[in-house]
């Protein structure tokens, strides 16, 4: 009798360059297919070969955000991933492994209660011809021991394989086909998954493909970009994607010419961004003070790794958060934006690219590598996205226009703005203080009235669009805070939390700049006790919370192990918190 | 047809020192514009920051005064958004051979059609007065004040290694010359890049128009032709007399060219009210 599961965890691990992470990925959207909801993530070293790799993917029958739970199926693809995994596995556990380490292992095994599963990876694979197949034929034998469907596995094979050689898909087949027939005839069949239609407008995404994805919805015409982890797959991405969108993809000399490329795009009428890590970022302070002081609409994605300097290149961290609010010199607004998921990556994304055209000022988009390289089963809906672009002049607004002046003084601090090719529009955009026109100007009136002009554009942005989100009873007395790639963690303690009856109000706080005053003052006002969630060591945002709001949230929880929340500790404490009352 | 009238800033004050090399260069300019046709909502000039960086508030033409050394980055930008634009950049030796010198390097192989002119007073002015990269060995200078210890760049050899595909030498005493090399320069479809001798009448009391008109000769009373990049690396390293003109010119596809997404239209003007990214999405299922 094999076990109905409404939730499983499968974890590959192995040696970098084994092709691990496809295996992993091509398990992840097999879940996809057969209706469930999918998480997963992937954890390597920065290194192209050795070192190990694990990919872990959950899927459940209901809506997940994060890894939850201990492993049920551990394929592993060398011996040091038993060994290095093997705390992590659940009461009833599978192992998928090398049969010619049979021996080996086997004593390991017998201690604990484990069901264990040689299957002749390198042996089938070699006579297929690459150990490469090794990854197949264990994807194969995981699907049979769950009594899965190889028409849905070989439909992704034949998808991800559709570009290759004929004979190379045949032998991806063959390979998994081999390692389902093979559990079949040797093992039974531990669990069992329900296999339901899939949702419509469900889709398996990372953070940066989100990003990508919106950005290409809002119009983006050009990419400049230097290549750094954890923010490479968007410049991967975007080229990849480059012509059948019609847009230009530019990997320039360094970070420092990546963003003015994106600010002379800018200035030229395009929708133009850039991506990169801390370090590229900080190559880009100057010219972001240019785009705020030029006025230059443009949007930065800043993918967190963990630094400083060179720091963990393909570690998480969430502790940019302070520098991108302040990076560089002098006062310039800018909008700031921490999305949670791929949802709201994709959404606050496309939002973000209307909000820096309507206010004419750089955006940064702050993701980190947990969110940007890890899948998510998301919602996504195109229907309602509409492309505004603030006070971008057409051609024939301004075929009439008469002494135009690209930083006149306005109510809003907005000024109308032309582009080079269009008559009557011409003017200086410049890196110096400047008067309406353009003009330089060192005149102490001026420069008041022009920080003041820049400075009122902010309040422009519908305050409903950077509203913080809230989950559960607003009368919980609890408050639990945090910002960014947290809040999938968090939903998922909130679930064991909520079971075992312990109400929490829990708010995600989306956007830095402009920062909700209001209405995060008000929710730590109305809890008895409050607590923020952080991936840095200095609590970053519960400094800035405080300096907004004057209201010093009193517990914290910091991570700055390089790696992401895990649930059971955020439940535990919470629980500390709640029971200390 | 343009007219030098309607290129004229009147409101603007000129900032340079009176005998300051940029007036004509500024002249010079504005005369190739002219002598090209250039409409002047069609042209932006594009400049970094120095004494020479000033040039866009004096010409009524588009402008961006980008940062120190960033020109050619922030120039390349608006081509690639805009390649039916003229774009002229404009900067100092220090902006474009010291700062931005890996800028210089890359768009001259990427071949960007732009015209790049470097106001080269082998010396820091705005600044007050350090040593450039381009400043001789032994001068003295408010920073190296017991004399430029490095050997100077030298920007006809670098930009012919970089790959660039039309290479001028000018100088500012010579306004006619500096001119024409201007419009060649605007009219050659590839990145055109032209280093001028500008003397600093403040801070380089050795590099002066004087200096200059005792040392330059023009390559095209020779019988010199600009077609060989190894003669052209042999002219480029003459010292004891100063040639100028131009050095070396090829035809190459440009970047632009090389693009099929620009193939139809400059992006700016390609619509984005309506991008459907459904097929994409539908790879995620
Ligand atoms: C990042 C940065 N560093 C330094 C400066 C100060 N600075 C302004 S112009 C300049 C050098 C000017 O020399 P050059 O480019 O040769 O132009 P010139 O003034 O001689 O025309 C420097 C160092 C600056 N504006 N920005």
């Amino acid at each position: 009798m094999s076990t109905k599961l409404e939730n499983i965890v499968v974890k590959f691990g192995g040696e970098a360059g084994e092709g691990l992470m496809t295996a992993g990925f091509i398990a992840a959207k097999y879940f996809q297919r057969t209706g469930l909801f999918v998480f997963a993530e992937n954890d390597y070293p920065s290194l192209i070969r050795g070192g190990h790799n694990t990919f872990t993917v959950r899927a459940n029958t209901e809506k997940i955000y994060a890894l939850d739970g201990k492993v049920d199926i551990l394929i592993a693809l060398d011996k040091r991933s038993v060994l290095e995994h093997i705390n992590e596995l659940s009461a009833n556990s599978v192992v998928i492994f090398d049969k010619k380490l049979e021996g080996e292992l086997s004593q390991i095994f017998t201690n604990k209660n484990i069901y264990p599963v040689p299957v002749p990876l390198t042996q089938h694979s070699a006579e297929l011809g690459d150990l490469i197949y090794s990854n197949q034929i264990a994807i194969g034998s995981l699907i049979g021991l769950i009594g899965g469907k190889l028409e849905i596995l070989s439909t992704i094979l034949k998808e991800k394989f559709s570009s290759k050689k004929e004979e190379i898909l045949e032998k991806n087949l063959a390979a998994a086909t081999f390692g389902y027939d093979f559990v079949k005839m040797h093992f039974k069949e531990p669990f069992e998954l329900p296999i339901k239609e899939q949702k419509k407008n469900y889709y398996l995404l990372d953070g940066n493909d989100a990003v990508c994805l919106a950005s290409i919805k809002a119009g983006v015409k050009l990419v400049a970009e230097y290549p750094m982890s954890p923010s490479s797959s968007i410049l991967h991405w975007m080229a990849a994607h480059s012509q059948d969108y019609g847009i230009v993809v530019k990997q320039t000399e360094d970070e420092i010419a990546a963003i003015n490329y994106v600010l002379g795009a800018a200035y030229a009428g395009v929708r133009a961004m850039t991506a990169t890590s801390g370090g590229g970022f900080s190559l880009m302070t100057e010219a972001l003070g240019n785009a705020g002081l030029a006025e230059i609409p443009c949007v930065i994605v800043e993918v967190q790794r963990a630094g400083p300097s060179t720091g963990l290149p393909t570690y998480t961290d969430q502790a940019d958060l302070l520098f991108v609010i302040n990076a560089s010199q002098g006062e310039f607004p800018r909008i700031v934006c921490m999305p949670g998921d791929p949802a709201e990556a994709f959404y606050e994304t496309f939002n973000v690219w209307n909000m820096a055209e309507l206010v004419q000022t750089p955006a940064i988009i702050l993701l980190d590598k947990y969110l940007g390289e890890s899948f998510q089963t998301v919602e996504i809906k195109t229907d309602n996205l509409v492309v505004k672009r603030g006070l971008l002049q057409t051609d024939q607004e301004m075929e009439n226009a008469k002494q135009f002046l690209r930083h006149k003084i306005t109510p809003s601090g907005i000024s109308p703005r032309s582009i080079p090719g269009q008559k009557n529009g011409l003017y200086v955009a410049s890196s110096y203080e400047h008067d309406e026109s353009g003009y330089s100007s060192e005149d102490p009136l001026n420069r008041v009235m022009q920080i003041d002009k820049r400075a009122r554009k902010l309040s422009a942005i519908n305050p409903q669009l950077y509203q913080p989100v809230f989950f559960g009873p607003a009368t919980a007395p609890l408050l639990v805070v945090s910002w960014g790639s947290s809040k999938g963690v968090i939903l998922e303690a909130l679930k064991h939390l909520n079971r075992q009856n312990i109400p929490i109000r829990y708010m995600h706080i989306k956007y830095a700049i402009p920062f909700a005053t209001d209405t995060v003052k008000e929710a730590l006002v109305s809890a008895s006790k409050s607590i923020i969630f952080e991936g840095n060591s200095t609590a970053q945002m519960r400094s800035y919370i405080r300096q907004k709001t004057g209201i010093l949230i009193e517990n914290v929880c910091l991570k700055y192990d390089a790696r992401p929340f895990q649930v059971e500790q955020v439940v535990n404490e919470i629980k500390k918190l709640y029971q200390s009352q | 047809m343009v007219e030098l009238s309607q290129l004229h800033e009147p409101t603007h004050t000129i900032t340079w020192c009176p005998g300051c090399g940029n007036f004509s260069i500024l002249a010079a300019l504005k005369k190739a514009i002219v002598d090209c046709n250039l409409e002047p909502h069609n042209t932006v000039i594009v400049s970094g920051i120095g004494c020479g960086g000033k040039i866009p508030h004096f010409i009524k033409t588009y402008g961006f005064e980008s940062l120190h050394g960033r020109a050619l980055a922030a120039a390349s930008g608006i081509k690639l958004a805009n390649h039916k634009l003229e774009v002229i950049v404009v900067g100092g030796d220090g902006d474009g051979y010291g700062i931005g010198a890996n800028h210089f390097i890359h768009a001259s192989r990427r071949n960007y059609d732009m015209t790049y002119i470097v106001q080269n007073n082998q010396i820091y002015g705005l600044t007050t007065g350090q040593a450039s990269p381009t400043s001789e060995k032994s001068m003295k200078t408010k920073s190296t004040p017991f004399g430029v210890i490095e050997q100077p760049i030298n920007p006809i050899a670098l930009a012919l290694a970089a790959g660039a595909t039309f290479i001028a030498r000018g100088f500012s005493g010579d306004l006619t010359h500096l001119s024409n090399l201007i419009s060649q320069g605007i009219k050659h479809k590839g990145f055109a890049f032209i280093d001028v001798f500008q003397p600093c009448v403040i801070w380089n009391h050795i590099n002066t128009f004087e200096y200059f008109r005792k040392k330059c000769y023009k390559l095209e009373q020779t019988d010199y032709k600009p077609n060989d990049k190894f003669e052209a690396f042999r002219k480029a390293f003459e010292t004891d007399k100063l040639p100028i003109g131009v050095f070396y010119q090829e035809q190459r596809p440009t970047y632009e060219d090389e693009l099929p997404q620009l193939s139809t239209s400059p992006l700016v003007k390609q619509p984005i009210d309506n991008i459907d990214i459904q097929k994409t999405l539908e790879k995620y299922l």
